[in-house]
C-alpha cells in the first residue's frame, strides 16, 4: 500500500511537473561592459555572458559542487595517458532554429575558438587541444598537445558555448543555441528579450520570458531591484545589502566565489627580486582585518593562493599577520630600517584603493612605507598592470590548473608578476599529467605552498558574492552564474 | 538686422567648429583609444594591432581629424568606432527622448517658475514669498542626484507609484516611455523652476521700483492694470535669455539625472561614448549640443530684439 501510495504520488508529481507551463517575466540587469561592441558571440571579447548563458550550453558544466557535470556532453573517457579524450554527446538535441545538434556542431564551435585568426580571449584556455574529429554523428575526439588529466574542468568555461556548423558570421546577432532559452531581441544597451525553449532538452524552464536590461550604473540597478523592477541583481555590496536585509520583499544569496583582487609586487626588479622582501611584504598584511574594513566581512581569506575556496584543488594554508618576521625577514635582506614602496591603484576597481590604505596602516608596523599612488582608470590595463613595479590587479574564478597556469607560468603572457620558478613549472606540469585523483591534488597543493612561500603576488582574500532578488524568484541556484541552471528558475 | 543675424550665424558656425577641435584633441590626450578602451587587460600584441587597424587608427591624428571634419560637413556624421552602425541612426533616437525629457520639464517648469516668480515679487517679503524663495534655493543647492535619488525613494521605493529607473529601450515608441520618464522629468522641473523664478522674482521687483511704475502708481492707475501692462511685458524680457540657457541646458543632454534614471538620452550616450573613446559618436553629440546652444541663444536675442522696441531701433540704425 505504501509503495502504491508512493508510484501514485510520484506520478501526480511528475505529472504537475510536466504540466506546469512556463509562466511570467523575470528581469535582470547587466552593466554594458562592452556598450556598443557588445555581441552575442559567445567567444568574443563583446559577449554579454548574462545572456548567453540563457540561450547556448557547453558540453560540460559545473554542477552545485563545482564539478564536472555533462551539459551536451553525457559521458567522457580518456585514453592512459589523458591525450587523447572522446566525448559522447547528447541525442536528440535541437537548435532554436530547429537544426539538429551533432559532432559537427561540436568541431565547428571548438575549432572556432582555436582558429588563430579569430583570435579568441578563449583561446588560451584550451590552447593544449591540437586537433578536434568528429568519429561519428554523437560521438567527438580531442587531441592534446600533452597530458592533461583535467581537460573536463577546461571544458566548462563560461565560453564555450555550442553554435550550430557555419553560424560564425551571424552568431553575434542570431545567438542561436541550444539553452533553455530563445532569443527574442538584442539590444545590449536596451532591452533583451529570451523567450523559454520548450524543446529544451531537460524540460521547458520555470519562467516564460527573461529580460536581460542593460543599466550601466551600478546605484541605479540597486534601485530598480528595490523598486522591483528586476528581480536579481548580482554583486551587490556589503553596505548595500543593509537595504535589503531588512526587509520580506526580498532575499539575499550568500555565494563564496574564486574572485580576487589584490596586490602584484614584480619578481624582476629590485627590491621584489628578494623572495625574502616578497613574503616579508606579504606576511605583514592582516588578511581578516582587510576583509572586515573593505568588504565589511563578505570575504574568505585567501593565503596568496588564486585558487577559490570550493575549489576541489585548494591548498590548506594559515596565513596571519606576523610583524615579527616580516622585520626579521626584512632585515636579512637588507632593509633593517624598512623599505619605501610605491603602489598604484585607479578606481577602475572601488575597492583597490581601499585595499592601498589598509595595507599601508597594517604593513606600517613592519617597516613597510606605502606611497599610494592614484592612477587614472583609463588605460590602467596597459600603461600601469604589468608595467609598473607594486601594482592593484583583480581576477574572476578560474579553475586551479587555469589560475596557477594562466597568473603564474613562466611562459604565461598574463603572469603579472613575472614569477619564473622552474620548480612551480615542473610542479604544474607533474600534475597535468597524473591521472590519479590524490595525487594530483598532492601536486596542486605542493604548487600553491610554493606559491605562498615566494610569490610576489598578495591574495587576501576571495570575494563572497552577494546576490539580491525579489521575494517572488523561486529556485535560483544559489552558486556562481556559470554553474546556476536557468531553466529551473520560477517566478510568483 | 539681417547682417546682424548673418554675423551671428557665422560667429556660430566658427564656435561650433571650435568645440569640434577642442572635444577631437581632448580625447586624443586621454590616456588610451578606442581598442585599449575595448579590450582591457587583452590590449596587448596582435590582437590590439589588428584593432588599431580595423578602426583606422594608426593613422596620424590630424588626418583623421581632416577626414571626420570633411565627411561631417558634408552631413555625413560616420559610423560609431567598432564600424557596427550609423551614428546619425543611433543619435536620432537619443536625441528624440532627450527632447522628450526636456519638452517635458520645460512644459511644466517654464509656466510654474514664471506664475511663482511673479506670485513671490508681488507679495514679496510676506510668507507666500519667503516659502517659495526658500524652498527654490534649496531645490537650487541640493545637487540634482540627491534629490533624485530622495524623489526615487519616495515615490517608486515608498509609495510604489511610478518606477524609479528607465528600463525602455532607446528606440521604443515614445508613448513606452511613461510612466517612467516622470520622476526625472519631476527632478528637471525642480532644478530649472528654482532658477528661473528666482530671475523672474528678481525682475519684477526692480521693474516695480523703476520711475516709470512709481509714475503710474501715483497717477492712480488701478495696481492690476499697472502689473499686467507696464511691469509684466518689460519685467519679463531679461527672463528670455535665463530661460534660453536652460533650454540649451535641457536639450544638451541631462548628463547626471539621464545616469542616475538610467535615461536612453545624449547625455548619457555622450558619457558611454567617451568611455569607449568613440571619437565618431563624441563628435557628432558634442556637435548636436554646441548647435544647440548657439542656435537657442540667438533665438533668444532675437526674441528680446523684437519684444523690446527700443533694442531694435538700435541695431536697425547700426545696421
Amino acid at each position: 500500500m505504501k509503495i502504491l501510495l508512493g508510484v501514485v504520488s510520484g506520478l501526480a508529481l511528475s505529472a504537475s511537473l510536466a504540466w506546469a507551463e512556463p509562466s511570467g517575466v523575470f528581469r535582470q540587469a547587466h552593466e554594458v561592459g562592452s556598450g556598443s561592441a557588445s555581441s552575442l558571440d559567445p567567444i568574443s571579447k563583446g559577449r554579454v555572458f548574462q545572456v548567453t548563458e540563457k540561450i547556448m550550453s557547453r558540453l560540460v558544466r559545473p554542477d552545485m559542487d563545482g564539478r564536472p557535470s555533462p551539459d551536451l556532453a553525457v559521458s567522457w573517457s580518456a585514453n592512459a595517458d589523458a591525450t587523447e579524450w572522446t566525448l559522447m554527446l547528447r541525442e536528440g538535441v535541437t537548435f532554436h532554429d530547429g537544426s539538429t545538434f551533432g559532432s559537427e556542431d561540436v568541431v565547428y564551435s571548438l575549432k572556432r575558438v582555436l582558429d588563430p585568426e579569430m583570435d579568441s580571449p578563449a583561446r588560451s584556455a584550451i590552447a593544449m587541444i591540437n586537433k578536434v574529429e568528429a568519429i561519428d554523428g554523437k560521438t567527438v575526439k580531442l587531441t592534446l598537445d600533452n597530458s592533461f588529466a583535467d581537460l573536463p574542468l577546461l571544458l566548462m568555461d563560461y565560453r564555450l558555448r555550442m553554435i550550430p556548423e557555419g553560424s560564425g558570421d551571424t552568431i553575434a546577432t542570431t545567438g542561436i543555441g541550444t539553452g533553455p532559452f530563445k532569443l527574442v531581441s538584442f539590444d545590449a544597451e536596451g532591452t533583451t528579450k529570451l523567450a523559454a525553449n520548450m524543446d529544451y532538452f531537460e524540460g521547458a524552464p520555470g519562467v516564460a520570458e527573461m529580460e536581460i536590461i542593460g543599466i550601466t550604473d551600478g546605484q541605479a540597478r540597486l534601485q530598480a531591484l528595490l523598486g522591483g523592477q528586476i528581480d536579481m541583481e548580482r554583486g551587490i555590496t556589503a553596505q548595500q545589502s543593509v537595504m535589503l536585509k531588512g526587509s520580506n520583499r526580498f532575499h539575499i544569496q550568500t555565494i563564496p566565489t574564486g574572485n580576487w583582487r589584490g596586490l602584484v609586487f614584480r619578481t624582476d626588479v629590485a627590491p621584489f627580486d628578494d623572495p625574502r622582501v616578497r613574503k616579508a611584504l606579504r606576511l605583514a598584511a592582516d588578511r581578516q582585518g582587510m576583509i572586515d574594513l573593505v568588504m565589511g566581512g563578505g570575504a574568505v581569506v585567501a593565503c596568496d593562493s588564486p585558487v577559490g575556496p570550493r575549489d576541489q584543488y585548494r591548498a590548506d594554508i594559515s596565513c596571519p599577520q606576523d610583524v615579527d618576521q616580516a622585520k626579521a625577514l626584512l632585515a636579512e635582506a637588507g632593509f633593517a630600517d624598512g623599505i619605501d614602496i610605491d603602489v598604484h591603484v585607479a578606481t577602475l576597481e572601488p575597492t583597490w584603493p581601499v585595499i592601498a590604505e589598509v595595507y599601508q596602516e597594517q604593513a606600517a608596523a613592519a617597516g613597510i612605507r606605502v606611497n599610494i599612488v592614484q592612477v587614472p582608470s583609463d588605460g590602467y590595463w596597459n600603461q600601469v598592470w604589468m608595467q609598473k613595479d607594486a601594482v592593484a590587479t583583480r581576477w574572476n574564478e578560474r579553475p586551479a590548473d587555469q589560475a596557477l597556469n594562466e597568473i603564474y607560468l613562466s611562459t604565461a603572457k598574463w603572469n603579472e608578476s613575472y614569477y619564473k620558478d622552474p620548480a612551480f613549472d615542473a610542479l604544474l606540469s607533474q600534475a597535468r599529467q597524473e591521472l590519479d585523483f590524490d595525487a594530483r591534488k598532492a601536486l596542486y597543493v605542493r604548487a600553491q605552498k610554493h606559491l605562498w612561500e615566494t610569490a610576489g603576488t598578495l591574495i587576501p582574500y576571495h570575494v563572497t558574492r552577494l546576490v539580491g532578488t525579489t521575494a517572488r524568484v523561486g529556485n535560483l541556484d544559489a552558486v556562481e552564474n556559470n554553474a546556476v541552471r536557468w531553466h529551473l528558475v520560477t517566478v510568483d | 538686422m539681417l547682417a546682424m543675424l548673418l554675423r551671428r550665424l557665422g560667429l556660430g558656425a566658427i564656435t561650433v567648429w571650435i568645440v569640434s577641435v577642442i572635444i577631437f584633441v581632448g580625447v586624443e590626450i586621454l590616456p588610451g583609444d578606442a581598442c585599449t578602451a575595448f579590450l582591457e587587460r587583452e590590449a596587448k600584441g596582435k590582437l590590439l594591432e589588428n584593432c588599431r587597424e580595423d578602426l583606422g587608427l594608426n593613422r596620424s591624428a590630424i588626418t583623421r581629424y581632416a577626414e571626420w571634419a570633411g565627411n561631417a560637413l558634408r552631413g555625413d556624421l560616420g559610423v560609431s568606432a567598432n564600424g557596427q552602425k550609423q551614428i546619425s541612426e543611433l543619435v536620432g533616437f537619443r536625441l528624440r527622448n532627450t527632447l522628450l525629457l526636456a519638452s517635458g520639464a520645460m512644459l511644466v517648469g517654464i509656466p510654474l517658475a514664471l506664475f511663482l516668480g511673479i506670485v513671490a515679487a508681488l507679495w514679496r517679503d510676506r510668507p507666500m514669498d519667503i516659502m517659495v524663495s526658500t524652498t527654490a534655493i534649496a531645490a537650487m543647492t541640493i545637487p540634482e542626484f540627491v534629490s533624485a535619488t530622495l524623489l526615487i525613494l519616495v515615490f517608486s521605493v515608498w509609495l510604489g507609484w511610478v518606477p524609479g529607473i528607465v528600463l525602455t529601450s532607446a528606440n521604443a515608441p515614445l508613448a513606452e516611455f511613461f510612466p517612467e520618464v516622470l520622476l526625472p522629468i519631476g527632478v528637471l522641473t525642480l532644478v530649472m523652476t528654482a532658477h528661473i523664478l528666482r530671475t523672474v522674482r528678481s525682475s519684477v521687483i526692480e521693474t516695480m521700483a523703476s520711475d516709470y511704475a512709481q509714475m503710474a502708481l501715483l497717477k492712480g492707475l488701478p495696481y492690476w492694470q499697472i502689473v499686467f501692462r507696464h511691469i509684466l511685458p518689460n519685467a519679463l524680457l531679461p527672463t528670455i535669455n535665463v530661460v534660453a540657457l536652460t533650454i540649451a541646458w535641457l536639450l544638451g543632454g541631462v548628463v547626471v539625472i539621464e545616469t542616475v534614471f538610467n535615461y536612453p538620452g545624449l547625455g548619457r550616450m555622450m558619457i558611454d561614448s567617451i568611455s569607449d573613446r568613440d571619437l565618431p559618436v563624441t563628435q557628432a553629440i558634442a556637435l548636436i549640443i554646441a548647435t544647440v546652444y548657439v542656435g537657442v541663444n540667438l533665438l533668444a536675442d532675437l526674441l528680446t530684439m523684437i519684444a523690446n522696441p527700443r533694442l531694435r531701433t538700435v541695431h536697425m540704425r547700426r545696421s
